[in-house]
């Protein structure tokens, strides 16, 4: 249910590229302030073109989508980038942008410049000292680390990412999800995640489990991610385990 | 957003250009002192030198702004509108246009008809390079390479059917030689340019926003496809100004967008005017060489700007990071 904390909401969304081929179907979920959610699939199963609905990058052919309590669409592209952002999974580019210049970018759909500097969101990603290094001689995790600190200075208080965790090493999947835990608590944004590695999957408080465009399941990650599901979603068998120390593994 | 270090640069980088001017002016086959001025002299600067250094700043503002904004929009840093062929689009249009004796619009029939061959050129190579969201970059090399083949054919069988006198004129015109510059091409040259260099420096974040991609740009607030077509039209306006001005001159679009990326800064806000001006300084200087290096013949400025241009685009290619591959 939709409450007055509820900033993205999703109401039987349909959404298709070719007719008769629907990607997303009947799709309904809502996004709490403040949450930390992972949408979680195999590839295919449609959570790239989920995130894209909700950042307003695709058009839902069917049903609505608000933010805010109002129609996502209704918005003026500035406005919406004050209140959403979104971050795709390829970030590559071959213009030599430095650190500085593209975190910079956050504050395009301002006019009036708000009170957090470059050097303040590069401080809370880490990377204060790389500000002037073009991004190119920076690691895969370093890059995203920089989007996050223009998403900071964007100042959106939800945060859209479409498999950041993927081609990382896990000691910089673990960095960055530590880094996004830390700006939610510290500066409350939201955080939507698309990703399919169901390990990561147990760091969420809540995870949208989707098959061919459907939800399947949603809740804490120790709920939804039954033997069932997991077969359901992935075709595999598999199950997922709590061990004595309260971390989780995956029986196989 | 300007540091001091990048003040220090543009500061220099602005003074070196005003010299390369006002040597352009000064130096030829005969050296004229700025201080014992004969009439003469006089009359060779203000009628002859005077024009052809406006012409070659303009052209070369026009083709260094273009090459930076290509270069963002197609998120490729080959770009150039010789490269791509847009420069051989507008010339083959002006062209038609001359030989069928075209006024419609009175004067302005020409740039307006070399923008229009610009605009589709860049419109379809643009087409050719798109696939699956994305601008491919070899794509888009080969579409530009193709069409620049068949504008250039096309051109040359237009040249073998025209008078003798239209033939040289437009041999001359072709391979962007400044000696047939004059002052009535001018106000409408600037007129082009400078609305094409307003409207790429007022879309520069946009630009910069586009060269992150599509979603990123659409996440910053700006719609992609839009702002692409608007900076298409700076960029045909000023390529377009360009070639009717003194013909087509290739590589300052590529060349001088990666300098000033280098020397100072890839934001847009910065390197368009500094691309602007260095393209600017770079065509002065070309020109320059070509009237100096072997008196009396004048190489056309296209010539050499080809010669220095071309064993870079060979060098960026064999760059990794440049084609992904």
């Amino acid at each position: 249910m939709a409450s007055d904390t509820t900033i993205l909401d999703f109401d039987r969304v349909q959404f298709s590229y070719e007719r008769h081929r629907p990607l997303i179907r009947d799709m309904s979920f809502f996004v709490g302030n403040g949450e930390f959610i992972g949408l979680l699939g195999a590839n295919g199963s449609g959570k790239s073109t989920v995130l894209k609905i909700a950042g307003g990058i695709l058009t839902a052919f069917e049903g609505r989508v608000n933010l805010w309590g109002r129609a996502l669409g209704g918005y003026r592209n500035r406005d919406r980038a004050k209140l959403l952002s979104y971050l795709p999974q390829i970030l590559d580019m071959n213009i030599p942008f430095t650190v500085e210049e593209i975190v910079s970018m956050g504050l395009y759909p301002y006019d009036i410049r708000p009170s957090l500097t470059e050097d303040e969101a590069l401080g809370m990603v880490g990377l204060r000292e790389k500000a002037g290094e073009p991004i190119r001689n920076l690691s895969g995790g370093e890059r995203r680390r920089v989007y996050i600190a223009m998403t900071l200075l964007q100042g959106a208080g939800l945060v859209l990412m479409d498999e950041p965790l993927a081609n990382l090493d896990i000691k910089y999947q673990v960095e960055l999800l530590r880094l996004l835990k830390a700006l939610r608590n510290e500066r409350g944004i939201t955080v939507v995640m698309a990703l399919h590695d169901i390990h990561m999957a147990m760091q969420f408080e809540r995870i949208i489990l989707i098959k061919e465009g459907r939800i399947i399941g949603t809740g804490s990650p120790q709920v939804v991610l039954s033997r069932e599901a997991l077969r359901e979603a992935f075709d595999v068998d598999a199950e997922v385990r709590i061990d004595e120390a309260g971390g989780t593994y995956l029986r196989c | 957003m300007l540091k001091g270090a990048m003040k220090i640069k543009l500061s220099v980088i602005a003074a070196a250009a005003l010299a390369v001017c006002a040597a352009s002016l000064l130096v030829g086959p005969r050296f004229i002192s700025p201080f014992h001025m004969s009439g003469l002299e006089k009359e060779i600067v203000l009628s002859i030198r005077l024009p052809r250094m406006v012409v070659s700043v303009l052209m070369g503002l026009g083709l260094g702004a273009s090459g930076a904004v290509l270069q963002g929009v197609l998120r490729n840093p080959l770009a150039d509108p010789y490269i791509l062929g847009i420069s051989s689009g507008a010339a083959l249009t002006a062209a038609l246009g001359i030989i069928a004796g075209l006024s419609f619009w009175g004067i302005i029939t020409i740039p307006l008809l070399a923008f229009a061959g610009a605009l589709i050129t860049g419109v379809f190579v643009g087409a050719m390079g798109w696939k699956r969201g994305g601008f491919l970059p070899e794509r888009l090399l080969l579409a530009g390479v193709g069409l620049g083949f068949l504008f250039s054919a096309m051109l040359m069988l237009l040249m073998s059917v025209s008078s003798d006198e239209g033939l040289r004129r437009a041999t001359l015109w072709i391979f962007g030689d400044l000696s047939i510059a004059d002052w009535s091409v001018i106000p409408y040259g600037l007129l082009f340019i400078v609305l094409g260099f307003i409207i790429a420096l007022y879309r520069a974040k946009a630009l910069n926003a586009l060269i992150l991609g599509d979603d990123l740009s659409h996440s910053l607030g700006f719609s992609p496809g839009r702002e692409r077509f608007i900076l298409f039209i700076a960029v045909g306006l000023m390529t377009a100004a360009s070639v009717s001005l003194g013909g087509m001159i290739g590589f300052i679009g590529l060349l001088v967008p990666h300098m000033g990326r280098f020397l100072v800064s890839a934001d847009n806000r910065v390197l368009i005017p500094l691309s602007a001006a260095g393209g600017g300084a770079l065509l002065c200087v070309a020109d320059l060489i070509g009237r100096t290096v072997i008196p009396p013949v004048e190489l056309p400025a296209g010539i050499i700007t080809a010669l220095i241009g071309a064993p870079y685009f060979l060098y960026l290619l064999r760059r990794r990071d440049v084609l992904g591959i």
